[in-house]
């Protein structure tokens, strides 16, 4: 553990004078003049067969230099299995899918050789819904399924079922037995939610010595490295990714992309290009939040101890695996995490259907576990008659409990958070009077979700003017962390100011590997990365010091840019002339740091299928909604929302804050307002700002936050991520408070005015999934 | 965006050189926040415009004794600002100032909002309606005046040929209300609108817009109440009552909101408009 | 269509499409890369600028309207190594700066709105905000700043 006294609090940032000037170029403000301008040509159906595709005549087009099609990136990419190509090639599986790319000198003759594209597809009926995916007999999406290279072993896998994790732990059958307990059964659904980064993916590619080069608007700038090695079927070593400030990711940019795309044509012509989805591309073809199938039942006793859970989970990941493959191990750490269970057994399905392709976003799966799980807490709640918040506070995990893979857990953290968010609301008062003869509702929910560790580096270099440059994969998208937090704790160790901490932009080249930027990792994994980059250049400091003040290295401290004797303020010298000696005598100061996952034990045998058995940073909210619904239109007006949160330790309070408030606001936007619908023919209907709303300043109130400290963490300085949680149970905060507002079941989001409507008018037809078994195991594969 | 370099945009310098343009096949080209669009669509703009905007003659609020004569070239926020304050004018002021955002009002105009055929949640459309508004139309050669009802029903064959100059507003009415319905507190489309004016002669008068495809007056609403006594207009209690009883509409599914919904609420509506248009008159 | 009119100052000539939105000849033929194109359809703001002294979307106006018109960017509000402006300088001490994209609009739209407007309390802000949107900050400290800004100014005026 190491000493927070010497880090600086609530640092400004150092790129916001630029971003307020206008001045930061993110990618898609360095197109040069001789930038070839790239622009795809998409399907325009959700499922087909490729009979002809001739490029000839748009290669004549005014202004073109190249086009790129699949037979160019043979490669197939994904997470866990590898089936996904960088353009359809004989297969169409989504309506918007890239068949083919353009190069030109302007965006306009691109977009004017497209039609030359001589294009024959043979249109087959599409799966659109899960229901169908898993019908028998369904239509397979991927044919080849059994082919496919597996790059992660352990997940089942069958037809449409990309991908299936489960969890057991316990006798369910025998706990759902038992003559003293209450069986309570929830099925729940949500849409997808679209991020909306104000800047789309987009990406510059370039050749250079042999190599590509790609500068994008990425969180993974390795993942983009390594996947671009793949489809473009070179060694990863041949790709370079650097990454300018981010205009936003909030998980959309988890994920290689286009990015591939501006490598083969910059092979290909020489020049660098650029391609930058629109917004309606963005948004047609957003990685969104899945939408999502949960029926989840409990068998609970009078007293209100869960015995027993089983839950199936259904997740579209549309047309390829991407990140729901993953995001199937979550369910079990979010729905079978924050109480503590008897038996339980839970399985999570990432299904295959002809629509576009799901990703990350903001605490993904968890959102809608969340709500899952606090809107079925309430209405277990409503059949043993207990107080939601009694019943909470008396089974939520606690110190030694059991997760649902057997992890066992650290400290009790739930219990006194719900402690804090009743001294937050009677600080703060509650709203009841703004309801103003609507109806009005309250509701407090509870969420886990983790931080993502992996792997990180960290190098940094002692300069002789006193500075320090800190080289890292990490990318800037917005949080501050890599404005931060990072130069905070780098400086706090080598007793330097913030200020003296040059952060290099991500360059593959240039920093070791990481695993991205996202899951609230980037202060704990590169924060501790860098923590042991400083601990290396500290001892060489020292040691060279010591030889200068013939001093033993123990008693020398780092303070205020100098290298002092202990309690002997403004004795020794300044770090600049201790990295001039060893310059000097032996050699430039330097240190590099790295960290990975501790791998937490889980219970043998619990866990299948599962990327991360136990979670290593387990991080905890609790959160509490007042709304008032208007009964005669269904709009519903938040009046107050409150938020406790496991932060670990706050570095940057205020910046937490405006994490807190951003991410309640992304999650209001989930609960309220923010709805994607698939048409007949397959695509998002919602692909702009006119159909797809997000919240705007009128429909937003401060959030008021409090802070929770001290929960065990191995990040450094004993932080947590911040930023990712926020969004974690809004939906589930907004969905119960309008239950009880309204005084019916809540089983769907987002909960927009004709939604509401239609739940006072009881004509909201209830979630029905003739496509989940009433048996558990008939759910299961093997 | 570049797709046309032979594209031509005939700044007219007089309304004769307009007419002229706009009989040769020119679109008319106003704020453009409805045109500027037409490529998200997927419609093509049009090859050949014509602007009206240096022509300060379409400009103009003319504020008269009996009558208001507004220039097709107002903006949204240029209206709000010549009207407030002007009685019996509130709804006017009210669907200028709500639609939109400030960014597009100051520059969106009357005339682009009425000439507009597929859209369908145009603000200004209901309250035009229930002032009971006559607008003007000029081809080469002639000057047409028609109410805004009749314009409505065949917009499309009016504009082959003519250009929308003004619209005018007759001061016989007490006091209008406009109440809109978005989805989220402001920023979007209504779903649903409600303008309902009282005249001189002490009748109510109310339009809809955005829940068909057209906005039009709700006859049936405005029949029932020429049966039932005066009073009965002004309780908003009543009024939303007998609306619910006079839903005639067929309401439009859109993928924001299903027919059902933009019906269901409008007796809603109809209750916040004479809630205001009552405020209204006991101020007066 | 030849357009000429004043960007920030200098002098511009346009040669081309008259239906081109400003924004593109901002971003792509003045390189001035600070008005941001995000939905090109009126709803976000990002690429507000002024234009006569108006605040207007550059995404939905037509070079061709703007002969003769003066328009300024985000650019031009502290160039060089001026001081921020003082609205800039707010958000800047308030912290309240993410991604970033969405400031470059929302100083541009909210400046006019101010200079209007001083008396504007926390609900007129939001209103004027409503063709603002931004993804990432969730508004609320936004206003905090904008109030400080506009307490601030009061003081001044008080004290000078
Ligand atoms: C973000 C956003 C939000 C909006 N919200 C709302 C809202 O809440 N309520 C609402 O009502 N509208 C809303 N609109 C729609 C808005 O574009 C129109 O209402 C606007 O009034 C159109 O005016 P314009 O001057 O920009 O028209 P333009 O785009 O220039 O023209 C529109 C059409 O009208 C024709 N036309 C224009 N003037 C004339 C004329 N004098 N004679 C003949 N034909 C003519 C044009 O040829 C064209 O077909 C919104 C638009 C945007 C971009
Ligand atoms: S880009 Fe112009 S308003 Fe969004
Ligand atoms: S700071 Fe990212 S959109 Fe506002």
């Amino acid at each position: 553990m190491v000493d927070v006294s010497s880090t600086v609090m609530d640092l400004p940032r150092r790129d916001a004078r630029d971003k307020l000037r206008g001045r930061t170029r993110y990618t898609n403000d360095r197109a040069r003049p001789d930038t070839l301008h790239a622009v795809l040509l998409r399907s325009t159906v959700p499922a087909g067969r490729i009979t002809r595709l001739d490029v000839s005549a748009a290669l004549e087009c005014p202004g073109v230099h190249a086009i790129v099609t699949g037979a160019d990136a043979p490669g197939l990419h994904g997470i866990g299995i590898a089936d996904h190509p960088l353009f359809a090639t004989d297969t169409i599986r989504y309506h918007g899918e890239p068949i083919a790319c353009i190069a030109a000198e302007t965006e306009a003759e691109a977009k004017a050789a497209l039609a030359a594209i001589v294009l024959d597809v043979e249109p087959l009926n599409p799966v659109l819904t899960m229901a169908e995916a898993l019908a028998p007999g369904a239509p397979l999406i991927h044919e080849d399924w059994r082919a496919y290279e597996v790059l992660t072993e352990g997940g089942a896998r069958d037809g449409n079922i990309a991908w299936e994790a489960k969890s057991v732990r316990g006798d369910v059958d025998a706990a759902f037995a038992r003559s003293d307990v209450t069986i309570v059964e929830s099925s729940i659904a949500v849409g997808r939610q679209s991020h909306v980064p104000f800047e789309p993916r987009v990406a510059i590619g370039s050749w250079e010595n042999g190599r590509a080069h790609i500068e994008t608007s990425t969180q993974v700038p390795w993942t983009v490295r390594n996947v671009t090695g793949r489809v473009l079927q070179l060694p990863p070593g041949r790709v370079r990714v650097t990454v300018p400030p981010v205009g936003g990711g909030f998980g959309l940019k988890f994920d290689a992309t286009i990015e591939p795309i501006t490598a083969l044509l910059a092979r290909m012509t020489g020049r660098s290009v650029i391609l930058e989805n629109s917004r309606q591309e963005e948004m047609a073809t957003c990685l969104c939040r899945e939408n999502a199938e949960i029926r989840i039942r409990s068998a609970v006793t009078a007293e209100g101890e869960i015995v027993g859970r089983e839950a199936v989970v259904l997740m579209d990941c549309g047309a390829y695996g991407g990140e729901q493959v993953f995001l199937t191990t979550m369910t079990s750490h979010t729905l079978g995490g924050s109480y503590r269970l008897g038996a339980v057994r839970l399985v999570s399905r990432a299904v295959y259907t002809n629509t576009p392709p799901n990703g990350a976003f903001r605490a993904c799966n968890g959102v809608y576990n969340s709500f899952a799980l606090e809107r079925h807490t309430d209405e277990i709640c409503a059949a043993i008659g207990m107080d939601p918040i009694e019943f909470r506070k008396r089974n939520v995990l606690g110190n030694g409990d059991l997760g649902p893979t057997g992890q066992v857990f650290e400290g009790d953290v739930l219990g006194p958070m719900l402690e804090r968010m009743d001294t937050l609301r009677a600080n703060t008062g509650t709203l009841e009077h703004a309801a103003d003869g609507r109806l009005y509702g309250r509701a407090t929910a509870l969420g886990t979700w983790f931080i993502f560790v992996g792997p990180s580096a960290a190098t940094i270099n002692l300069n002789a003017d006193g500075s320090a440059t800190l080289v890292t994969s990490g990318v800037e998208i917005g949080s501050g962390t890599m404005m931060q937090s990072l130069p905070q704790i780098v400086a706090g160790q080598l007793g330097l100011h913030p200020d003296q901490i040059v952060v290099r932009e991500a360059d593959t080249d240039a920093a070791g590997l990481d695993a991205g930027i996202g899951g609230g990792r980037t202060t704990v994994s590169i924060g501790a990365a860098s923590v042991g980059a400083a601990a290396e250049v500290r001892e060489k400091l020292l040691r060279t010091a010591g030889e200068m003040l013939q001093t033993a290295p123990k008693d020398l401290v780092l303070r205020d840019g100098r290298v002092e004797i202990s309690g002997r303020p403004g004795s020794g010298a300044a770090i600049s002339t201790v990295v001039a000696h060893a310059q000097a005598t032996t050699g430039p100061i330097s240190g590099t740091g790295s960290f990975t996952a501790k791998n937490t034990p889980a219970m043998a045998g619990c866990a299948m299928g599962h990327f991360i058995d136990a979670l290593d940073i387990p991080v905890f909210v609790v959160h509490e909604a007042e709304v008032a619904v208007d009964p005669d239109t269904g709009h519903v007006d938040v009046l107050a929302y409150r938020v406790v949160q496991d932060v670990g330790r706050a570095l940057n309070p205020r910046a937490i804050m405006g994490q807190i408030q951003g991410g309640v606001v992304q999650g209001l936007g989930y609960a309220l307002h923010e709805e994607v619908t698939i048409t007949g023919d397959g695509r998002i209907a919602q692909d702009g700002f006119e159909t797809y709303r997000v919240p705007l300043a009128q429909d937003v109130v401060p959030v008021v936050a409090d802070l929770y400290e001290g929960a065990p963490s191995m990040g450094p300085l004993g932080t947590k991520g911040a930023g990712e949680v926020p969004i974690l149970a809004v939906g589930s905060a907004i969905a119960c408070a309008v239950s009880n507002a309204i005084g019916k079941p809540v089983y769907r989001l987002p909960l927009t005015p004709p939604r509401v409507l239609r739940l006072i008018h009881d004509i909201e037809p209830r979630p029905d999934y003739p496509h989940i078994a009433p048996n558990w195991t008939d759910n299961t594969l093997r | 965006m570049f797709d046309s370099m032979e594209r031509s945009l005939t700044v007219a310098g007089s309304i004769e050189e307009a007419l002229a343009a706009k009989h040769r096949g020119a679109a008319v080209l106003a704020g453009g926040t409805w045109l500027m669009r037409d490529p998200r669509r997927g419609v093509n703009l049009p090859d050949v415009l014509v602007s009206l905007h240096a022509l300060p003659a379409l400009f103009t609020v003319e504020i008269e004794k009996d009558q208001v004569v507004i220039g097709a070239s107002v903006t949204h926020a240029g209206l709000a600002r010549q009207l407030a304050g002007l009685n019996g004018f509130d709804a006017v002021v009210a669907a200028a100032n709500g639609a939109a955002n400030p960014a597009i009002r100051r520059v969106a105009t009357v005339g682009g909002n009425l000439c507009t055929f597929d859209f369908a949640a145009a603000d200004l459309l209901p309250v035009f309606l229930a002032m009971n508004a006559v607008v003007e139309l000029r081809s080469i050669g002639e000057r047409q005046v028609l109410p805004i009802a009749e314009f409505l029903a065949n917009r499309r064959v009016f504009l082959r040929d003519s250009i929308l100059t003004s619209v005018i507003l007759r001061r016989d009415v007490i006091a209008s209300a406009h109440a809109r319905l978005p989805l989220r507190r402001a920023g979007d489309y209504p779903v649903a609108i409600v303008s309902a004016v009282r005249g001189h002669d002490g009748r109510v008068r109310i339009a809809v817009g955005s829940v068909e495809d057209v906005a039009r007056r709700w006859i049936s609403l405005e029949a029932v109440l020429a049966i039932e006594p005066a009073s009965v207009s002004a309780d908003p209690e009543r009024m939303r009552a007998l609306a619910a009883q006079c839903v005639d509409f067929r309401g439009r599914d859109g993928i924001e909101a299903d027919g059902w919904y933009r019906c269901q609420v409008l007796p809603t509506l109809v209750r916040r408009a004479i809630a205001s248009l009552s405020a209204k008159e006991s101020v007066q | 269509m030849t357009v000429t009119l004043r960007i920030n100052g200098s002098a511009c000539r346009f040669h081309g499409d008259p239906m081109t939105p400003l924004v593109d000849v901002l971003r792509r033929e003045r390189f001035l890369t600070g008005t941001k194109a995000v939905c090109r359809e009126g709803f976000c703001g990002a690429c507000t600028v002024e234009v006569d002294g108006e605040a207007v979307m550059s995404c939905l106006r037509p070079i061709g309207l703007l002969d003769g018109a003066t328009v300024k960017s985000i650019e031009a509000l502290a160039p060089g190594d001026t001081a921020l402006h003082p609205l800039q300088a707010a958000f800047e001490a308030a912290d309240v700066v993410q991604c970033g994209m969405c400031f470059p609009g929302m100083v541009m739209s909210l400046a006019p709105f101010l200079r209007e407007n001083p008396d504007a309390g926390r609900n007129e802000i939001k209103a004027a905000m409503v063709g603002n949107i931004c993804r990432c900050t969730g508004y609320e400290r936004i206003v905090d700043a904008v109030m400080n800004f506009l307490d601030s100014q009061k003081m001044e005026q008080a004290n000078g």
